[in-house]
């Protein structure tokens, strides 16, 4: 929120007048504001302690109250000509909505809880209350229009919690067949928030001097602070997973030479210099750490799987979409069909491969039913961004060539597919970041037991075998069931309490599963998008 | 898509006319070895894929005879093979939707027979499935009713489009015409990554955090709740929202901006009054695909939710979560059998209905867009 208000200093390049510091201390107050409700949301602080030897409620309500009274003071002063502003005659429909709202609830929810009328008159009290404050919105002018009906909102919010009418102790028993209420810890910093959203948008417009500047501020601190906020909340998640996660994820790590799990590089036998049991062991009776291995490596097969079969056929359509088939009802049903499925919700899918692929594939789940599913996943994200990268292909490449006397296949095959090779390559490792996370399609069509034994991680190209009846080639390994990254943590999570007897902390180990699959899915987003950096660098330095 | 461009030139005889007439040219120009080829080719994958339907064992061998010729075609006629093969590879697109569409109503037609009603006297199948709300698989009357998870999958869609729909719109404005360069280069990436974000970490963290958190807020017996399965699925479907509508705002043509900015309006007058309309019927397109991302959202809902499949009382009881049309497929596949199994393919029917219909819906949106911004479809 400090960013909006910055922002806000940025935007309009004026020199401060006393009365635009008001305006500016109500945005900052609305900042300070937004951030406490925040933090009591999630209580980081708690509603019946006190904050700066205030007790926290009587704070917040005596902080919306001033708020309040700064908009309307700030509205009503221009109103008379004592602040300098530049108003329009009426400030909006969509500002009268917008005000109407907040008044609605509050009118319906007195009327009939509050003074006990009931459901019909709250009703009518409700429309009654939206109807004044649109009316308030609307009809004066701007200055006012836009900043009284606010202005009372956050001060009656205010008072109410400033007044101790709705403590840190209130509760509203809803009376539903199914228990629920509605108690202050969760209405006082939501409501504190919606009215300080207001209130920040109201002292925004406010300082801006109103009108077309005015409307362009009010609107640029929420666009501003609704895109901090998205990623904010990202990087909140994020941090959050990793730090719930490194304790489990390390737990038993070395580092040291001859520390590690021997293995074989390229015919040679090493012993790795790092330990980190929790993505080298699988689960066993006797190991000091557990780990999920086996997952990883499932994870790892799947998306080979799938890439192999879901990348060909994909660049293959869209081959055959941008440069044999002529632009017709052919290629629009291709398209709708292509949209469709990769809309079509994943766990569809996984009934899909459930119905289809597992009676073909020896009648049980199976790696190999995982694979295919998730290939029909990723297909339509390689046929929709290779399209997009062929048909981004200047054509005066393809003429060039076909002035030279090739013929089709040879102009596509070296001239359009390496120019459109960035495009395909970063859409494909987007998508398969995405397939790399989903349980649902896996759920029905591979994933087996909770806990896999470090036995039975698959090694797919080992168990080839030749049989002499048709099909003539077997794969054990292909038609097991195995677990995955996503399936793992879903099975630890429905596990619950019985999850003791095999793992030391289930909580922890639960959440290094969720590390783990996040920094897989993570790495390929990662590596996506710097690839499409580094060719959009290279073209331009072309 | 029914009014499309080619259809006012004499509609699907004069399109069959054509396409036999490039077939018989193509055959003519064709050197008779090279259609050999194509011909084992395109029969040998035919069989391949009838032997697959079939479950036969079999199904090997005309694979392989079809891989063969197809290495010999790429080798001596590699410009015939390609584009059989890139045909190939296309129909197998639709294949794949055609196959989807006819194994989960295949599926599910047991329980649709089993369900059957009688109404004014006439049996309507499958109609007991929403006439009334009760699922009850163990003890008899044994129902399988879809109101429960209909009445669950509306509340969280609901939700979950007032939370996605404004702020990734606003995201997407922010996104195209707000953002200096260097911001939007990180915001952009970030957005992707939201949508990267597996829906079971999500699930996960709604599971452990925000269930205890909202159970003792609004003080309701066990966790679970519509509103906040709502609210993660809201935020998964975001990313959605933004990318499309991001796209549509920038596909409003530069000109009809700064026509407006020259006119002496603010940015904020000019999105308004210029960029949004032009763009409405792109943004309202991205909406709904947020919208159905947010239906076939499974995992977050399966992992929150209470697995019991009833209503919630009342019905605007949004403190309780009970059960979707995604979460009882993902929650009951395992011990079901039978007929319960087949009803798990009904909910996967009238999902997998919506959305395509929401899709299209959306691609006729975004074409009709395209087409009156005068750009190329």
């Amino acid at each position: 929120m400090a960013g909006a208000s910055r922002t806000g200093g940025n935007l309009v390049e004026k020199e401060t007048t006393e009365t635009d510091a008001v305006a500016a201390v109500a945005i900052g107050l609305s900042a300070v504001l937004f951030a406490l409700a925040i933090a009591a949301m999630f209580e980081r602080i708690s509603l019946t302690g006190t904050l700066a030897g205030v007790e926290t409620v009587t704070l917040l309500g005596g902080l919306l109250t001033a708020l309040g009274v700064a908009v309307i003071a700030f509205g009503v002063g221009s109103r008379f000509g004592s602040v300098e502003t530049d108003p329009d005659p009426s400030a909006g429909i969509i500002a009268g909505g917008g005000a109407a709202v907040p008044w609605v609830v509050i009118g319906g929810a007195v009327a009939s809880e509050t003074l006990g009328f009931g459901t019909a008159v709250g009703a009518v009290a409700a429309v009654a209350a939206g109807a004044v404050a649109f009316a308030a919105t609307v009809l004066p002018r701007e200055d006012v229009g836009s900043t009284l009906p606010l202005g009372s909102l956050l001060a009656v919010t205010g008072l109410v919690f400033f007044t101790g009418v709705i403590g840190p102790t209130w509760v509203w028993e809803l009376g539903w067949a199914q228990q629920a209420a509605i108690t202050a810890e969760f209405l006082i910093p939501v409501a504190t928030l919606f009215t300080t959203l207001y209130g920040g948008w109201a002292s925004a417009k406010a300082y801006g001097g109103f009108g077309a500047r005015g409307r362009h501020m009010g609107a640029y601190v929420l666009v501003y602070l609704n895109a901090i906020s998205i990623v904010a909340f990202l990087f909140t998640l994020v941090a959050y997973v990793v730090v719930q996660g490194v304790p489990g994820l390390l737990n038993g790590a070395d580092i040291g030479l001859g520390t590690g799990p021997e293995t074989t590089i390229l015919g040679v036998s090493v012993t790795l210099p790092v330990s980190v049991p929790f993505v080298m062991n699988g689960v066993a009776l006797f190991n000091d750490f557990q780990g999920v291995l086996p997952a990883i490596v499932g994870t790892v097969w799947l998306v080979i799987g799938a890439v192999l079969l879901a990348v060909p056929l994909g660049v293959g359509a869209a081959v055959f979409l941008t440069e044999y088939a002529d632009r017709g009802r052919f290629t629009q049903v291709v398209e709708v069909a292509t949209n469709g499925l990769w809309s079509t919700p994943s766990i569809v899918f996984g009934l899909f491969g459930f119905a289809f692929l597992i009676p073909r594939f020896g009648n049980g789940k199976s790696l190999l039913s995982g694979m295919i599913t998730l290939g029909f996943m990723l297909l339509p994200l390689v046929v929709i961004t290779s399209r997009e990268a062929m048909l981004s292909v200047p054509d005066e490449y393809r003429d060039a060539s076909a002035a030279l006397g090739v013929s089709k296949w040879q102009t596509i095959r070296s001239v359009v597919l390496p120019a459109a090779l960035p495009g395909v390559v970063t859409g494909v490792i987007l998508g398969v970041g995405r397939i790399a996370g989903e349980t649902a399609p896996i759920l029905l069509t591979m994933a087996g037991g909770t806990f896999i034994p470090e036995s039975q991680t698959v090694d797919v190209i080992g168990s080839f075998q030749f049989t002499s009846a048709p099909p003539f080639v077997a794969n054990p390994a292909l038609l097991e069931a195995t677990s995955a990254l996503p399936y793992q943590l879903y099975a630890l999570i429905t596990a619950g309490v019985g999850l003791g007897s095999s793992v030391s902390d289930p909580n922890a180990f639960r959440w290094a599963t969720a590390l783990i699959l996040l920094i897989v899915v993570l790495s390929f987003y990662a590596i996506g998008i710097a690839t499409r950096y580094y060719f959009r660098r290279r073209l331009r330095h072309n | 898509m029914a009014p499309v461009t080619d259809s006012e030139s004499g509609g699907i005889p004069s399109a069959v006319s054509t396409q036999l007439r490039r077939t018989r040219e193509f055959v003519d120009e064709t050197e008779p070895p090279a259609l050999a080829i194509i011909a084992v080719m395109t029969l040998s994958l035919f069989a391949a894929l009838v032997g697959f339907l079939a479950v036969s064992d079999l199904t090997i061998v005309p694979f392989v005879v079809f891989l063969g010729t197809a290495a010999i075609g790429w080798v001596r006629y590699q410009e015939e093979t390609a584009y059989v093969i890139a045909l190939a590879m296309t129909v197998s697109t639709i294949l794949i939707l055609g196959l989807i569409i006819v194994f989960i109503f295949r599926e599910s037609v047991p329980v649709i027979r089993y369900e059957s009603a009688t109404v004014y006297g006439v049996t309507v199948p499958g109609l007991r499935m929403f006439i009334q709300p009760n699922w009850d698989a163990v003890s008899p009357p044994i129902r399988y009713s879809m109101v429960p998870m209909i009445h669950g999958t509306v509340m969280v869609t609901l939700i979950a489009s007032t939370v996605a729909a404004p702020l990734g719109v606003s995201a997407a404005l922010f996104l195209s015409e707000i953002a200096p360069a260097t911001v939007r280069e990180v915001v952009k990436p970030g957005v992707e990554i939201l949508a990267g974000i597996p829906s079971i970490v999500y699930g996960f963290i709604g599971f452990t955090v925000l269930g205890p958190w909202a159970s003792d807020q609004f003080q309701t017996t066990g966790q679970g709740s519509y509103l906040f399965v709502g609210i993660v699925v809201g935020l998964m479907a975001l990313p959605t929202v933004v990318s499309v509508a991001e796209d549509a705002l920038s596909s409003v043509p530069e000109s009809m901006k700064s026509g407006s900015l020259a006119m002496g309006t603010t940015d904020w007058q000019t999105m308004t009054s210029i960029t949004l309309p032009a763009a409405f019927s792109g943004v309202s397109a991205a909406v709904l695909l947020g919208v159905g991302r947010a239906i076939g959202e499974t995992m977050a809902a399966t992992v929150m939710l209470r697995g019991v499949p009833r209503l919630t009382e009342p019905l605007v009881n949004v403190f309780y979560g009970q059960e979707t049309l995604t979460s009882i497929i993902a929650r009951n596949y395992g011990e079901a059998d039978g007929l319960q199994m087949d009803a798990l393919f009904v909910a996967g029917a009238i999902l997998f209905v919506t959305v395509l219909v929401i899709s299209v819906g959306a691609q006729y949106i975004e074409w009709r867009m395209h087409k009156r911004l005068g750009g190329e479809i």
